[in-house]
């Protein structure tokens, strides 16, 4: 499925995706700049199959996507997917596909609207995600909303003569900062 | 492509999975203690769902089955991808399931044994990974005495019997391979002169 909008701080939101973020998202995951921790640069997608992707994220019934949305253009993806119903627990993902726009704060932001949503409106238990450790600034975005380490897996990445391990993080509503809660679970008399 | 292939271990042998497998396949994953014990591969179904299965899972490039037995008897099953692109040439072990009734004979053990002899020794892999349940006694002695690890444990990760478990994450480089049996655990004799 995907998720409802929601509206953030610092002109950042959430909102469902449309067919044309699909064919961004393609494109910006064939870029050096992007990849560096999101792998592995090449792909099956093509502007023809992007409408085939797009319909099977919607009717995903073990998936939510959005699209994170900064000043009102769409800059990359977030969503919760491989979840377990059970459990009522599944793996976050985060993806910022315009890199001009790195350390302004919006996975943060979109984190924190995300965890929000999962928390308040599914009812889950438990989220947990991989993180190229060297990548502090996703890993740092979740600690901010609630996650925490849980263990480190060893050479998970090769880049540029170098090994990077991955950062195991989860999170649980008690882990979420209650002074963070946006709009509108914040105030419920007041939706933003 | 990626249904395994003959794997002999002491007292098990893992082999290709064939349709008459399948009902034994289904019952295993009704039975509430292999649920309890790990996850399933696929729900229960009706026979035409899971001959379905096994022909997708025939189709998979990286992923492959095995059954596994004993004394000509099916005991279980063993499902791992092979190889990584990003990361190094490595298994990654998401199924080994064993017949309730089959606990407890040192069969898991032994078909353990056999399918990391067949990862390092003929595959070559540079490591091994898996998840298990940290209430999976049985399970952790294996991977212990195989030479894992852990890297990560996930906290209240699985819901049953009215409460949580944790999931302890494992890996096993090859150096602990290499040091307790890569001098016993060999698939063929040294060919030595003969090359």
């Amino acid at each position: 499925m995907f998720g409802p909008r929601i509206v953030g701080e610092n002109g950042i939101e959430l909102r469902p995706p449309v067919l044309e973020d699909y064919k961004l998202f393609a494109v910006w995951q064939m870029e050096p700049e992007v990849t560096r921790f999101w792998g592995p640069r090449f792909t099956t997608e093509t502007p023809e199959n992007a409408e085939e992707r797009f319909k099977k994220h919607l009717e995903s019934n073990n998936s939510v996507t959005w699209s994170i949305a900064y000043q009102g253009e769409t800059v990359g993806m977030t969503g919760l997917f491989d979840i377990s119903w059970t459990s009522r627990d599944g793996e976050t993902g985060i993806f910022i596909g315009r890199h001009d726009l790195y350390g302004k704060g919006i996975a943060s932001e979109a984190v924190r609207l995300r965890m929000a949503f999962i928390w308040n409106e599914m009812n889950f238990h438990r989220a947990h995600n991989w993180i190229a450790l060297a990548n502090q600034g996703s890993w740092r975005a979740n600690q901010k909303s609630g996650y925490s380490q849980i263990g480190t897996y060893p050479r998970s990445w090769f880049r540029s003569g170098e090994w990077f391990d991955e950062w195991l993080g989860e999170a649980f509503p008690r882990t979420f900062p209650a002074d963070k809660l946006p709009s509108p679970w914040r105030d419920k008399e007041h939706p933003k | 492509m990626a249904l395994g292939g003959i794997i002999r271990g002491k007292r098990t042998t893992l082999r290709t999975p064939v349709e008459e497998d399948l009902a034994a396949y289904s019952r295993w994953m009704a039975d509430l203690r292999v649920r309890r014990a790990a996850g399933v591969w696929h729900e229960p179904a009706m026979p035409a769902t899971w001959k379905e299965r096994l022909k997708e899972q025939a189709k998979e490039q990286r992923v492959v089955l095995w059954s596994i037995e004993a004394d000509g008897r099916l005991i279980g099953l063993a499902r791992a991808r092979l190889g990584s692109l990003e990361g190094p040439p490595a298994a990654y072990l998401q199924h080994f399931i064993l017949d309730p009734e089959e606990w407890r004979k040192g069969y898991g053990w032994d078909a353990a044994l056999a399918l990391h002899r067949y990862f390092f020794d003929y595959l070559d892999l540079k490591r091994s990974g898996f998840e298990l349940r940290a209430d999976n006694v049985a399970g952790l002695r294996i991977a212990e005495k195989l030479g894992y690890t852990e890297f990560g444990r996930g906290h209240e990760v699985h819901y049953r019997e009215g409460a949580y478990v944790d999931e302890v994450w494992l890996v096993m480089q090859r150096e602990p391979w290499d040091e307790r049996f890569g001098k016993t655990e060999r698939e063929y004799v040294p060919f030595g002169t003969a090359r």
